[in-house]
């Protein structure tokens, strides 16, 4: 009797042990990523069509959680045909030097309710920084949704180069806004 | 006097007229750097001077055209032929419908290219038509068009004017000139 109580006992344990966190992947057709500059101080918006983002997350235990994300440069678009010629060029993105973007994360943590960060390393044309993504987390039967805006400073990855370096006409910062849908898996 | 009369412009329409040659002449130099400049921080410089300045003159030309009917337009000399009247009338009125065009095609091209613009980095110009490359490329030729047209009617009016002036020798060039110049 004792030994199957134990039992029970132990399978108990094992069943309220740590859970596990979740691998989640991203639904690309509900996910979007903005990245918003400014020209002559007024909001030139521009998205970025294909991206992936992967992530290991357990809301009630961030610890421990790993999230990456890879951008293909490539697919940026500003719709104004002739700003998206220039951006490919050496100056801007450089497409043909670099045409992929990397984020991943080395600590994520709780920062409150539904809000979390994660922090960790951006490589993006050739330049790796360190960045903080804070975005919230909004659970649903299905899946779930991560929502979040940062702001990075275009010349610490040597986005415009030489007379476009200057701030004043095209702004030193850029904004980038996400929504990623994911789903377990 | 802030009025027109039968004789002469009154302060406020010489004040229009001198303010917008300035701002026509300025804007017209801003336009042809702008068009013709390398890709660079100063070409959008130029366009953005270049864009606010026009949504100025677009301004602008609306009260001028309002204190103009609102007005007695001076009489043009009793001697003048039924030819120079209506090459007058013709200009006077182009003129007024090339301040109104140019703008409007400019922030056509603006829409179309969907470049985000404030004027003056102040007001957010809004769209009047969607994003599309045929339209801004279209739009670009008209508005370069009618800026020839625009040059041409200008070396009209400038010319005409100095003709009254120096071949007819009447009032037409003095009485819109700034103060109070009356030929007896």
């Amino acid at each position: 009797m004792t030994k199957v109580r134990s039992l029970l006992w132990l399978c108990g344990l094992l069943l309220a042990g740590p859970a596990i966190a979740a691998d989640w992947k991203m639904d690309p057709a509900g996910s979007t990523l903005e990245f918003i500059a400014t020209f002559e101080k007024t909001e030139a918006p521009g998205v970025f069509k294909e991206f992936d983002a992967r992530l290991r997350f357990d809301p009630d235990k961030p610890a421990g959680s790993r999230l990456d994300v890879t951008v293909k440069v490539t697919s940026a678009d500003m719709n104004i045909p002739d700003v998206n010629k220039e951006i490919r060029g050496k100056d801007w993105f450089d497409y043909s030097g670099f045409p992929q973007a990397e984020f991943h994360s080395t600590d994520l943590r709780r920062t409150g309710g539904n809000r979390y960060v994660a922090r960790g390393t951006l490589v993006l044309k050739g330049a790796k920084q360190a960045v903080e993504v804070p975005f919230t987390w909004t659970g649903s039967a299905d899946g779930a949704v991560m929502e979040g805006e940062l702001t990075v400073k275009r010349g610490a990855f040597g986005i415009g180069t030489g007379e476009w370096a200057a701030a004043d006409v095209i702004g030193a910062d850029v904004k980038v806004k996400f929504k990623v849908k994911l789903r377990k898996g | 006097m802030l009025r027109n009369d039968a004789d002469s412009w009154g302060t406020l329409a010489k004040l229009f007229h001198w303010v917008m040659a300035a701002l026509i002449l300025a804007q017209i130099a801003l336009g042809l750097m702008a068009a013709n400049w390398r890709v660079s921080p100063t070409k959008i410089e130029l366009f953005f001077w270049h864009k606010s300045t026009g949504m100025l003159i677009l301004a602008l030309v609306g009260l001028r055209i309002l204190w103009r009917l609102a007005n007695p337009t001076p009489e043009l000399p009793a001697d003048m032929a039924g030819w120079e009247r209506a090459a007058a009338r013709l200009s006077h009125w182009l003129l007024y419908a090339l301040m109104i065009a140019l703008p409007v095609t400019g922030w056509i091209v603006n829409s179309a290219s969907n470049v985000p613009f404030r004027i003056f980095w102040l007001i957010p110009l809004p769209a009047i038509v969607g994003p599309d490359k045929p339209t801004a490329d279209l739009f670009e030729r008209v508005h370069g068009g009618l800026f020839a047209l625009l040059a041409l009617v200008l070396v009209a009016h400038i010319g005409a004017a100095l003709r009254h002036h120096f071949v007819k020798r009447n009032t037409v060039l003095v009485r819109m000139l700034p103060g109070t110049w009356r030929t007896p």
